[in-house]
Order: structure tokens, then C-alpha cells, then sequence
């Protein structure tokens, strides 16, 4: 355990020798932020006006609720593994008595970590400046439900992610890291990071619900809005628990194929 | 324990897959890849007893690192036996890797953004070190190497050589057992080439750890090894003492005589091969056997002043070598 508090340590350091470059991602989010609320406010100029079940108010939530919850599922530092592999770096670690899947886990975590407390930081300004509808769920049954799936969120991403970067061992071609942006917008699209799932029609929301996307931002998100309770919610935890078993085993099993083809090149 | 390392008929192959230059070519491999097998290790045998140091010499794509490759656990063997420390390398296990380490030239492990102290404290927690152990390591390694007023500048900062004895550090934190070195003074100037010998040499009689060098600085090896292993194309062909492999190598010997006064070169010619003529200085190469007869020879018909009889020179065997000579002569 020690050894991954180090990790968390180095990683920490290591993001803030970049300090520019970081600033400048939150200034983005922020801008982001920003942008969506002016969007959706002029969309929903008139107050009474409903566009697929969604009113002003609903909206706004559902947007600031998805932005933090980004903040905390999405923002990984797992897709350099890709770039780790083809360059050969990854022979660091396979020399050091480290789980990989831990170190990068870690990283993630440090990530997350940072990415959260100015994430906070921003949200409540920005609440107080533009002073949003915003709902705040006392149920403590759906509290603990979200949190719960929001860590199974973490788990799942992570798993997702690193499998597609796992392509590396048999394509060492370098550039993956870019088409790996490309599956992150694709999850970000299916998951609801764009616009809330149930504009969708019911036959497009199933087959949703039986695919992992939705339980990575979508579902915990409604479950803290408490629109997701009592059984579909347990039920929508134990798909997602499933889908995280399914992607581990699977993370596993791909890995073990993967670092026999590993030829350790580059240097 | 009685062998460090065992290699017993180790096969690695890779499959590749060629390609063509030109954008047609290209393009079809994405549908019909040609794929090659490309045989690095043919069946190679050998032990490593403990306390060793071995260098392993051959030709560039000879297969040296895919040797250490497959010894520190990073490739798996096609077919063969390993052992190193009696655990099998593929397995990994925590308790292998923490008494190995393999250092590759031009290969980072340092945080590139951080002092290289940030990089020892993460090995200290990885490799799961009491603090005594870890600051006495630090302290010899860092005086042993010279390192000590860099360790709080940014590695992005540091000289190549400085960075490569801070790597250096990193990979010896732990007090390996056995230490892989792939090319451990590519590209470093001179002066940085000799400490870093003088380093290897002393951390192989202080910690008594075995050593495995593969090197193209023939000076690596004349200083370092004791005992070569020559791998060409795949195939061990020679393992035994350094001045051993002199005398298999050169079947010839280097007479230098001086002469009182000119001669014919084409009477001179008929007894040996002229190496380099500088009056009153001649100097010949003649096969092993026929040595004690051309040096008769010569005193007989010469006025000759002096006659020494040498061996080849261990450089213009390594370099033989190097140019993969050996193959044919060593086969035999």
C-alpha cells in the first residue's frame, strides 16, 4: 500500500511541473462551463417552454451535475499506457516488483484528486456567480447509492480505457494516444456527457442500459437526482457491477496475451 | 545456490511484419501483412556462477539483448529452460525482481520533470527498502558515481552523462544480486566512459554481484570481463577467458623484426605476410604452427639486428568480432 502512496505522491508532483498547462485546462473548463449555461439559459429564454421533458431548471442541473461528475469518472491519466507500450517504456515496470494496473490506478486517483479540489473550487464561484437552479438530494439511501455507483463509474472507465489502449501490444504504431480521444468522445457521447439519455426513444434508452456507457456518468448522476430509485436502481447497480467484473477479467486476460507479444523495443 | 544463471537451448523468436517503402505497398500490407519469423536466439546454452562478470560480445542484431531481455523477465522464450537465481524470470515475481536490475543505455526511468531524488524515494517505496538501507545505498552510490551535488536539479536540466549516472543510481538502489548492463557507456565522452568502468568494476568486488555487460567499447570489456561470451547470429560461438579467445581466434602470430640493413621486400614476403614495412622495421603475420620455422628463417637469411614474436593484439580480435569474423574461423 505504501508503495502506491509514493505513486500518488510522484504523480501529484509531476502534474504540477506543468503549472501552466493546468491552469490553462481549468481556465477550459471553466470557459466550458460558461459557455453551456449562456446555451441552454438563451434555449430556454422563456421559462414555461419543456423541450423533451427538460425545463430550464432540470437542465441546468443535469449540466452542472454532469461537468462535476466528468471532473471526477473522465479525467484519467491512463492513456499514455498506449504510449508506454510502443515506445518500450513499459519495460520500467515490468522490471519492478509494481502491479501496473495499480500504478496506473494510482495515477488516475492523483489525477482525479486535483482535477476535483479546483473543480470545486470553480463550481461553488460559479454557482454564486451565476447563481443556477441546483437540486441537493438529502436522501441518504440515494446518497449512498450514488457513491457507490460513482466509484463503480471509476473502476469502469478505468477498465475500459485501458483495454482499448491494450491495442498497442498487437498495432505498436505510434499515434494510438490520438484515436484514443476519439473512443473517449464516443464513451462521453453514449455515457451522457453530451445531452441526457432519456431524450432518447425507450427501444434506444434499453439497449443503452444494457451496455456499460450509461452507469459511467448518466446513471449516477439520475441517482443523485433521485430520478433512478428503489429497484431499476439496484438493478442499474448490479448491471454495472457485472460490466466492471466482465472489463477486469477481460483487462486481465488481454494483458496477459498482450506482454507476450511485447518485444520491450526502443531502446 | 551453486549457478546464478542457467540458460539451457533458450529459442526466442519474433514475428515481424515487413514493410515495403512507397505508399501502394503500404497500403495493401494493411490487408495482406507479410509476416517473417525472425529467429533471434538459436539454442544457446550457458551458467553464470555468482560473484561473476561476463561480458557478452557479437555484431549489432547478434542477439546480446535479447539475452538480458529474456533474463530479466521482460521476454517470453519460444522454447528452453531459464533460471536466474532459481526463479524462472517470466513469472515476475516480487521477490526475484527486487534482487535483479537491468540498466539499458539511453533508457529513462528518471521522472523527466522532477529532481532525480523524487525517482529514489519512489524506488524506495517500491522496492519496499527500511530507510537505513536506502540512505546508506544512496550515500555510497552517490559518492561512488559523483553525484551528489545534482540530485535536487530537475533531470530535464542534467548533461547526459550526469543523467546516465543518475539512472545508474535509480537501477542500483536496491543492491541488485545480478545486474544486467546493456550498453552501459553508449554515448558517454571519455572521462565519463572510464568512471563509469571504474564503477562497475568496483561495485562488482564490493556488493559481489553478478554482472552480465554487453558493450561495443572494446575497452568495456579488456578492463572489465574476465570471461566472453561471443553470440553471433543467434548462436553462442565462444564462452571462455578473454585471453582465451585470442588464442582460438588468431591463427596467426605477428613477428617484428629489425633489419641492419635493407632487403628485398619480395624475399622478406615469401616468409610471412607484411603487415607494415617502416625501415629498419618490418613487421609480419605468420600462421600459429609455422611460427618457430619463420623465425628460423628469418635469422638465417636476414641481417637481422632484433626479432620479438607477439600475439594479435586483443583489440584487432574483438574488432574481428565485432565485424562478425568470427562466425566462420570459430565454427570450425
Amino acid at each position: 500500500m505504501k508503495k502506491y502512496l509514493a505513486i500518488f505522491r510522484i504523480s501529484f508532483a509531476q502534474e504540477f511541473a506543468y503549472r501552466l498547462n493546468f491552469i490553462m485546462w481549468r481556465v477550459r473548463n471553466v470557459m466550458q462551463i460558461i459557455l453551456i449555461f449562456f446555451l441552454w439559459s438563451s434555449v430556454f429564454s422563456d421559462p414555461s417552454r419543456v423541450v423533451f421533458g427538460y425545463d430550464k431548471a432540470r437542465i441546468l442541473t443535469y449540466v452542472f451535475g454532469i461537468l462535476i461528475i466528468k471532473a471526477i469518472v473522465l479525467s484519467a491519466r491512463t492513456v499514455d499506457v498506449a504510449g508506454e507500450i510502443s515506445s518500450g517504456d513499459l519495460t520500467n515496470f515490468l522490471l519492478k516488483p509494481v502491479s501496473y494496473f495499480k500504478y496506473w490506478f494510482t495515477r488516475d486517483l492523483s489525477s482525479k484528486a486535483l482535477n476535483l479540489s479546483f473543480a470545486v473550487v470553480e463550481t461553488t464561484i460559479l454557482y454564486f456567480i451565476l447563481k443556477p437552479p441546483f437540486f441537493f438530494q438529502t436522501d441518504i439511501t440515494q446518497i449512498a447509492a450514488f457513491i457507490f455507483s460513482l466509484i463503480l463509474a471509476i473502476i469502469l472507465f478505468f477498465g475500459l480505457l485501458f483495454l482499448s489502449n491494450l491495442i498497442t501490444f498487437w498495432m505498436p504504431e505510434q499515434g494510438w494516444s490520438a484515436q484514443f480521444l476519439v473512443i473517449v468522445i464516443i464513451t462521453d457521447f453514449l455515457s451522457g456527457g453530451v445531452f441526457p439519455l432519456d431524450i432518447f426513444p425507450l427501444v434506444v434508452q434499453k439497449i443503452l442500459y444494457a451496455l456499460p456507457f450509461p452507469y459511467l456518468l448518466f446513471f449516477p448522476l439520475q441517482v443523485y437526482l433521485g430520478k433512478i430509485s428503489g429497484s431499476m436502481m439496484w438493478g442499474g447497480i448490479l448491471i454495472a457491477m457485472a460490466w466492471t467484473l466482465i472489463i477486469m477479467a477481460g483487462l486481465n486476460f488481454v494483458w496477459n496475451k498482450g506482454i507476450r507479444k511485447y518485444e520491450a523495443v526502443g531502446r | 545456490m551453486d549457478k546464478a544463471i542457467i540458460v539451457d537451448h533458450l529459442v526466442k523468436n519474433f514475428e515481424v511484419t515487413e514493410k515495403k517503402p512507397g505508399l501502394v505497398s503500404s497500403f495493401t500490407s494493411i490487408f495482406s501483412p507479410v509476416k517473417k519469423t525472425v529467429r533471434a536466439l538459436k539454442n544457446i546454452s550457458f551458467t553464470v556462477e555468482p560473484g561473476e562478470l561476463v561480458g557478452f560480445i557479437g555484431p549489432n542484431g547478434a542477439g546480446k539483448t535479447t539475452t538480458l531481455k529474456v533474463l530479466s523477465g521482460l521476454l517470453y522464450p519460444t522454447s528452453g529452460f531459464t533460471s536466474v537465481l532459481e526463479f524462472d524470470p517470466w513469472d515476475r515475481k516480487p521477490e526475484f525482481l527486487k534482487q535483479i536490475s537491468l540498466v539499458m543505455g539511453q533508457k529513462n526511468q528518471l521522472w523527466w520533470d522532477l529532481p532525480a531524488l523524487e525517482t529514489f524515494e519512489l524506488n524506495r517505496a517500491i522496492y519496499e527498502l527500511p530507510k537505513r538501507d536506502y540512505q546508506e545505498a544512496l550515500g555510497e552510490l552517490t559518492e561512488l558515481l559523483g553525484v551528489k551535488k545534482i540530485l535536487n536539479i530537475q533531470v530535464r536540466r542534467l548533461s547526459l552523462g550526469q543523467r546516465m549516472r543518475l539512472e545508474l543510481v535509480a537501477a542500483l538502489i536496491h543492491r541488485p544480486k545480478i545486474l544486467f548492463l546493456d550498453e552501459p557507456t553508449l554515448g558517454l565522452d571519455l572521462i565519463a566512459q572510464q568512471k563509469m568502468r571504474d564503477f562497475i568494476y568496483e561495485y562488482n568486488k564490493r556488493s559481489g554481484a553478478t554482472i552480465l555487460l554487453t558493450s561495443h567499447n572494446m575497452d568495456d570489456l579488456i578492463n572489465l570481463a574476465r570471461r566472453v561470451i561471443v553470440i553471433d547470429e543467434g548462436r553462442i560461438i565462444f564462452d571462455g577467458a578473454l585471453e582465451e579467445l585470442v588464442n582460438r581466434f588468431a591463427k596467426e602470430k605477428i613477428i617484428k623484426v629489425s633489419l641492419s640493413q635493407e632487403d628485398d621486400i619480395k624475399r622478406i614476403e615469401s616468409i610471412g605476410k607484411i603487415k607494415k614495412i617502416a625501415f629498419p622495421e618490418v613487421i609480419l603475420s605468420v600462421p600459429r604452427s609455422a611460427t618457430a620455422v619463420a623465425a628460423a628463417e628469418l635469422l638465417q637469411n636476414f641481417p637481422v639486428a632484433d626479432l620479438t614474436i607477439e600475439e594479435i593484439p586483443i583489440e584487432d580480435v574483438i574488432r574481428k568480432v565485432f565485424r562478425g569474423e568470427g562466425r566462420k574461423k570459430l565454427l570450425k
